[in-house]
């Protein structure tokens, strides 16, 4: 077996010098979409800490034409650039639309809906880093139960959950949905790639630690990345037409504890308030599983079947490599 | 660039756009810790005594280079199929491998690349030109073997003195069969002999060849080991029956099958005992190995003694022998006496004291007296300084006498083992070449180790130590053939795959795939350059490298960096 290593496409898209801070989650996630994208792709960008991250006028880090578009907007204005290259006969270039938590699950999420419904050809990769960052760290409806944010502080920190936008996108019934990390490139690659070949409205939610905002040393953002993945706080996913569930990644099921503990953010939860997010990460667990076993079970008898009856490990295939499932995949379309 | 250089507010488009890359603003300006590679040493390797290269010619049994990964064994231990069999392998004990999922089989993995080449003749060539210089080694064990090796490799005439019918010492007349077949070690020494060492066999120093002789040497390498037994210093030792476990050992050893009874007791606990213990075994005699402490304390490769347990070896622990009895001169029985632990003697160890009116006696035809060896020094012209019954030497192996160097067990510092003698022989061979007034090449290596938090366990998936193929204990009992196998190739590459490969840089891209900043790209030879006009020092990379060859350095203190790189 040996060690695990990845192999990326080697064109790099995005440049160097881009005013991101030290170990950005959200650079990393445009760095693999851009390579899994090329260039021939627009991106629409709203308010959001990428609206910095790109650079000043008359600098641009993306290698790609860049709309900057106001914060409600994103997908709405993407779904224009679609229309317009439609217009002049071009129907190969990628329409990206690339936003926050804040311009998807709040701001833009009218925007977003709509382009959902209309199943506008577009992938929308809504990189979440769980909270205002590039404003200074206010509260969103992506921010978690517990987080200390600069509107929510440690006296009376968010004492709601996180919004699940992973379901609205689904009861939209859209083609494609899936979710990624930035610790797992190969799988988050492998999804946009996907999304890319899929006619419709391509939807990716990524996770993306942010080092200021969630306090945080910037070396630890993969770890803290993979933490999340293996304590099931953030499953790594793909929907299907808003109704067939698939697992990429089995996780381990560390503590959520362990994953809470890495960030300053959360620093002032006791044991109680920890429990309290384990108990509601396992719910959404069971909740979670329970739409995905079906397909599981289908899925692992058809994969017994192939291989003469061998017995199945969930594990294998789980980092997004695995070539049955690919051709599980290629075969249903 | 001066396109769209507009002078003032009022010159640019209505729309603003840009259409130059960032790559012109150097954000590297913003950190203030700089990653750099640096290669750091394994714990196997400083752990070897040999200091063999075990990262580096791991990486080349898994490129299936078997032949490289030997000659890579070799610069450092001229006997790895010798130390492949018999070594007490300290590395597997230190690997970082150990506390996840179990130590990676190091010394079988040797034993494999050795094996696999005991057909190859092809010998790497002397690393350095021919000197004039000649040098006398007295003594073919492991340690005069590596001395005149490395001094051969250097360029030097190396001249072995062995007293015996035929070279290898104490691994030739010490080992037994069953752990160290007489083939592989006449390969390995063979090997030697190719390379240029002369051995003259039936060569006594001080007997048949005057120490005068070695007058025309430029300097002289004393290597002649520890080969006499201890004696017990009981009444009754000199009864027939009586056998010292090195005297038995070479009886065995030499192809004559020693007279012993059928009821043998074997005093002692370190690996002559086990050896002399598992022999008399494989005779069809039952044995009983008598040790004065615990079996927590026995000297003898703990895997050695489960071996003899397995084989149907008996112990008997805290019992130390006061008299022999005997009957018309042939032995009949030993007394004892019980022991208790004590406190801790200088070896760290505790002390075995007698428990008062213990005494007790037990039936035996023949004893093995395996306490125990010492060297035996009376041929030196000189009086050297000594400490206790070895030489005494100084850390780079001088003696005192201009020229003359000792090492391995018949000098001081030695803990017995194949493998330490094989250092001594290596460094003395360093230090020689310095008398002779040369300057040994530094290898500029960090000596900075990766300790176990620093490897990455996420990039290397659990997978179990390999088990070692080895004959059936009924096979084992009544044969001297090998006990342990070799590895298949199939098994020495999935455990080389298992080896975390800590502090060596194998070009697997990881610090390049997570790099925010896109400041790491590889160059036409394929090394990584970081690109500091942009990393901004966030870290990734060095947390993210599987194996610790990485490190974060304080910016500004890029001097400081430099000189520990070349210290």
């Amino acid at each position: 077996m040996g060690q695990i290593k990845y192999q990326l496409p080697p064109e790099e898209v995005l440049a160097p010098g881009h005013f991101a801070c030290p170990g950005c989650g959200a650079t990393l996630t445009m760095r693999y979409a851009l390579k899994a994208l090329g260039r021939k792709t627009v991106a629409v960008i709203p308010a959001c800490c990428w609206s910095v991250i790109d650079g000043p006028v008359p600098y641009s880090a993306a290698g790609v034409p860049v709309f900057h578009t106001a914060f409600e907007t994103a997908a709405s204005t993407a779904c224009g650039v679609k229309a317009g290259l439609d217009a002049q006969g071009d129907h190969e270039t990628t329409v990206l639309a690339f936003a926050g938590d804040g311009g998807t699950f709040d701001i833009g999420l009218q925007a977003l809906s709509g382009a959902a419904e209309r199943n506008e050809d577009i992938v929308y990769i809504c990189y979440d880093n769980e909270a205002y960052m590039n404003t200074g760290i206010q509260r969103s409806s992506a921010t978690p139960f517990g987080a200390w944010t600069t509107t929510t502080p440690t006296e009376s920190p968010k004492a709601e959950k996180k919004k699940n936008i992973v379901e609205i996108l689904a009861a939209h019934r859209v083609p494609y949905i899936a979710t990624a990390s930035v610790a797992y490139p190969d799988d988050m690659i492998s999804k946009i790639r996907k999304a890319k070949d899929i006619r419709g409205f391509k939807f990716i939610h990524v996770f993306s630690p942010c080092p200021p905002g969630w306090k945080f040393e910037p070396e630890d953002s993969i770890k803290i990345s993979r933490m999340a993945i293996e304590s099931k706080v953030f499953p790594l996913i793909e929907i299907f037409d808003g109704t067939d569930y698939r697992l990429s990644k089995e996780p381990e099921g560390i503590p959520v504890h362990d994953y809470i503990k890495m960030q300053g953010r959360f620093r002032h939860l006791d044991d109680e308030k920890i429990g309290l997010i384990q108990k509601n990460v396992d719910e959404e667990w069971a909740r979670l599983c329970s739409k995905i076993v079906p397909a599981m079970q289908v899925s692992h008898a058809a994969r017994d079947e192939m291989k003469g009856g061998r017995k199945s490990s969930r594990a294998r295939g789980a980092r997004g490599t695995g070539s049955a499932k690919k051709k599980e995949q290629s075969a249903r379309r | 660039m001066t396109k769209y250089n507009y002078a003032t507010v009022e010159e640019m488009p209505p729309l603003a756009f840009s259409l130059e890359s960032t790559r012109m603003i150097p954000t590297g300006s913003w950190r203030h810790v700089r990653p750099v590679y640096r290669d750091k040493n394994s714990p196997c390797h400083v752990t070897c005594p040999a200091g063999e290269k075990i990262p580096a010619y791991f990486e080349l049994v898994r490129q299936k280079k078997y032949e490289e990964a030997w000659y890579k064994i070799l610069e450092d231990n001229p006997l790895p199929g010798v130390t492949g069999r018999v070594c007490y392998h300290p590395c597997e004990g230190q690997c970082n491998r150990a506390g996840y999922d179990g130590a990676v089989a190091i010394h079988n993995i040797e034993r494999f690349v050795a094996d696999r080449n005991l057909q190859n003749k092809k010998l790497p060539a002397a690393v350095e030109s021919p000197k004039s210089e000649k040098v006398a080694v007295i003594g073919s064990g492991p340690a005069g073997l590596s001395c005149a090796y490395q001094l051969s490799r250097m360029g030097y005439r190396a001249v072995i003195y062995e007293s015996d019918h035929e070279p290898g010492g104490m691994l030739r007349y010490g080992i037994p069969d069953y752990r160290l077949p007489k083939k592989i070690l006449d390969k390995e020494i063979k090997d030697i002999e190719t390379l240029g060492v002369e051995i003259m066999v039936d060569s006594r120093i001080g007997g048949n060849v005057a120490w005068s002789e070695l007058e025309r040497y430029d300097a002289v390498f004393v290597a002649v080991g520890a080969a006499r037994s201890k004696k017990m210093e009981t009444p009754g030792e000199e009864l027939k029956g009586v056998y010292s476990g090195i005297d038995f050992l070479r009886e065995l050893n030499t192809g004559k099958v020693p007279k012993i009874g059928r009821n043998v007791l074997v005093v002692g606990g370190g690996n002559t005992a086990i050896d002399a213990a598992r022999s008399a075994m494989r005779l069809g005699k039952r044995v009983t190995v008598l040790y004065r402490r615990t079996r927590a304390e026995m000297p003898a490769v703990p895997e050695e003694i489960e071996e003899a347990e397995k084989e149907g070896v008996l112990f008997q622990f805290l019992v130390a022998p006061v008299g022999i009895s005997g009957n018309k001169g042939k032995v009949s029985g030993i007394e004892l006496v019980k022991m208790k632990l004590g406190e801790p003697d200088e070896s760290g160890r505790k002390r075995p004291v007698p428990v008062k009116g213990s005494n007790f006696s037990l039936k035996a035809d023949t004893i093995i007296s395996a306490i125990g060896e010492e060297p035996d020094l009376a041929f030196l012209p000189y009086s050297f300084l000594k400490k206790g019954i070895r030489l005494f030497v100084d850390d780079d192996y001088t003696t005192g006498v201009p020229g003359i160097f000792a090492g391995g067990d018949a000098a001081t510092n030695p803990n017995g083992t194949v493998v330490n003698a094989i250092m001594a022989g290596k460094e003395a061979a360093i230090s020689i070449h310095e008398f002779l007034g040369w300057r040994s090449r530094s290898n500029g290596a960090s000596h900075d180790v990766v300790a176990p938090e620093e490897v990455n366990t996420f990039y290397f998936p659990h997978e179990n130590r390999v088990e070692v193929p080895r004959q059936t204990v009924q096979k084992s009992k009544s044969t001297f053939s090998e006990v342990n196998k070799t590895l298949t190739e199939e098994q020495a590459l999935t455990e080389a795959e298992r080896c975390f490969t800590c502090g060596t840089c194998l070009h697997c891209d990881v610090c390049m795939t997570f790099c925010p900043d896109v400041a790491i790209s590889k160059d036409e030879s394929g090394e990584y350059v970081i690109d500091y006009d942009h990393c901004k020092g966030c870290g990734i990379c060095v947390e993210e490298c599987p194996r610790g060859a990485m490190e974060l350095v304080p910016e500004g203190a890029r001097e400081t960096a430099e000189e520990v790189k070349t210290a």
